[in-house]
């Protein structure tokens, strides 16, 4: 699998961690988190397509 | 004004300016790496913009600092004086070995530790505390993120550009801009963290009520302090943020500042203490990553992660001995 998105999955795999402990600030924990999931794919699509051409 | 308090006051602007010395490279690294300005031109850029920033920010980042660390009857002129003698004898090891630590969280850390060697771990403040801690991990990879999505979308809207030179002469022009937000987040988010202990002495020593608004020129103090420190700047540092951990171009480093620059406005308007150089360090790794994971130099980049983990609990013990040694005295 891409090594850059596995790195944005544990990226976001922190961000989900400290949704809990961030009181007020969850949803800013939560939100990153979602922009890491759609990196990780985005950067998992691109390296597949790149793999084909 | 007694002495002691005046001396104590003294100290923290001493820690700003230390703080802008140490974190100028956080401001100018990227601009003078792609050699838009010299170093002499980029610390006066970088200096006006942090002292800027007091038309343009609030101060409640200074009232977490002062009200959110630790609890406020604890905090008397020795546990400060200590504070800040852990947070810069911190700053200045880091700043010995270059390394990019956050002079924000050598401060929360020096705080905590003369406070707990003073009345224990009973005063320290655990939903401030979390709040904090949890930025020092999310800062960096919200500058990160932010870094990496404008780098692909500047290669996604000029890819088809024919004419390079004159786009990176684009660019090159755009880093003033990006250095300059950049700077102004600096300049809101870091000179409020010594608002924030000069008021929590003030309100410790009598001379301010507590939750009455920071005086004209407290805010005016810290940032001419840290803009000071910021034309003396270090150069140690610079090296690392702007050519050791990746290699940037003007699109890069507009990418890198810009990411950083957004990242400090939000927590600065939200009131949260980060460290400037996560910020710029995790936008910086997000723009050698757009281009391919390899471009990072995970060694530097680890080395700076270590001196992260390693901030709070390194300023926390020298506070806490220089507590020992504050309180011998008086």
């Amino acid at each position: 699998m891409d090594r850059r998105a596995i790195f944005f999955l544990g990226a976001a795999i922190v961000c989900f961690v400290l949704v809990p402990l961030s009181d007020g600030y969850g949803w800013v924990a939560m939100t990153v988190g979602v922009v890491y999931v759609v990196l990780a794919l985005g950067s998992w699509l691109d390296a597949r397509s790149h793999r084909r051409l | 004004m007694e002495l002691t308090v005046v001396l104590v006051i003294a100290v923290a602007l001493g820690f700003d300016y230390v703080n802008g010395f140490h974190d100028a490279a956080n401001s100018i690294a990227t601009v003078v790496s792609t050699r838009v300005l010299s170093p002499r031109q980029a610390v006066l850029w970088a200096a006006f913009f942090n002292f800027a920033a007091f038309l343009v920010f609030g101060t409640k980042v200074a009232s977490t600092i002062a009200n959110d660390v630790v609890a406020q009857d604890v905090l008397s002129i020795g546990v400060i004086f200590a504070g800040l003698v852990g947070a810069i004898s911190w700053d200045l090891i880091t700043f010995v070995f270059g390394l990019p630590t956050s002079s924000s969280h050598a401060l929360v850390g020096g705080i905590a530790g003369a406070a707990v060697a003073k009345a224990g771990f009973a005063v320290l403040i655990g939903e401030g505390l979390r709040k904090i801690g949890v930025f020092i991990i999310l800062s960096p990879l919200i500058g990160l993120a932010i870094g990496f999505i404008l780098t692909l979308v500047i290669f996604w809207v000029f890819h088809r550009y024919e004419n390079i030179d004159r786009l990176n002469r684009g660019f090159r022009i755009g880093q003033l801009f990006s250095a300059a937000a950049f700077s102004l987040g600096h300049g809101a988010n870091d000179a409020q963290k010594t608002m924030g202990v000069i008021l929590a002495l003030l309100i410790a020593s009598g001379h301010v009520a507590a939750g009455a608004p920071i005086p004209l020129w407290v805010v005016l103090s810290a940032h001419i302090a840290i803009a000071l420190g910021t034309l003396t700047g270090g150069w140690r540092i610079v090296k690392t943020m702007g050519s050791k951990i990746t290699r940037l171009q003007p699109v890069g480093g507009v990418a890198a500042e810009s990411g950083g620059a957004m990242t400090l406005f939000a927590t600065s308007a939200a009131g949260i203490p980060v460290s400037t150089t996560h910020t710029i360090t995790g936008a910086i790794v997000g723009v050698g990553a757009a281009r391919r994971l390899s471009a990072v130099r995970w060694g530097v980049a680890g080395r700076v992660v270590w001196a992260w983990v390693l901030t709070i609990p390194g300023a926390f013990a020298i506070s806490w001995l220089s507590f020992q040694v504050v309180d011998l005295f008086s």
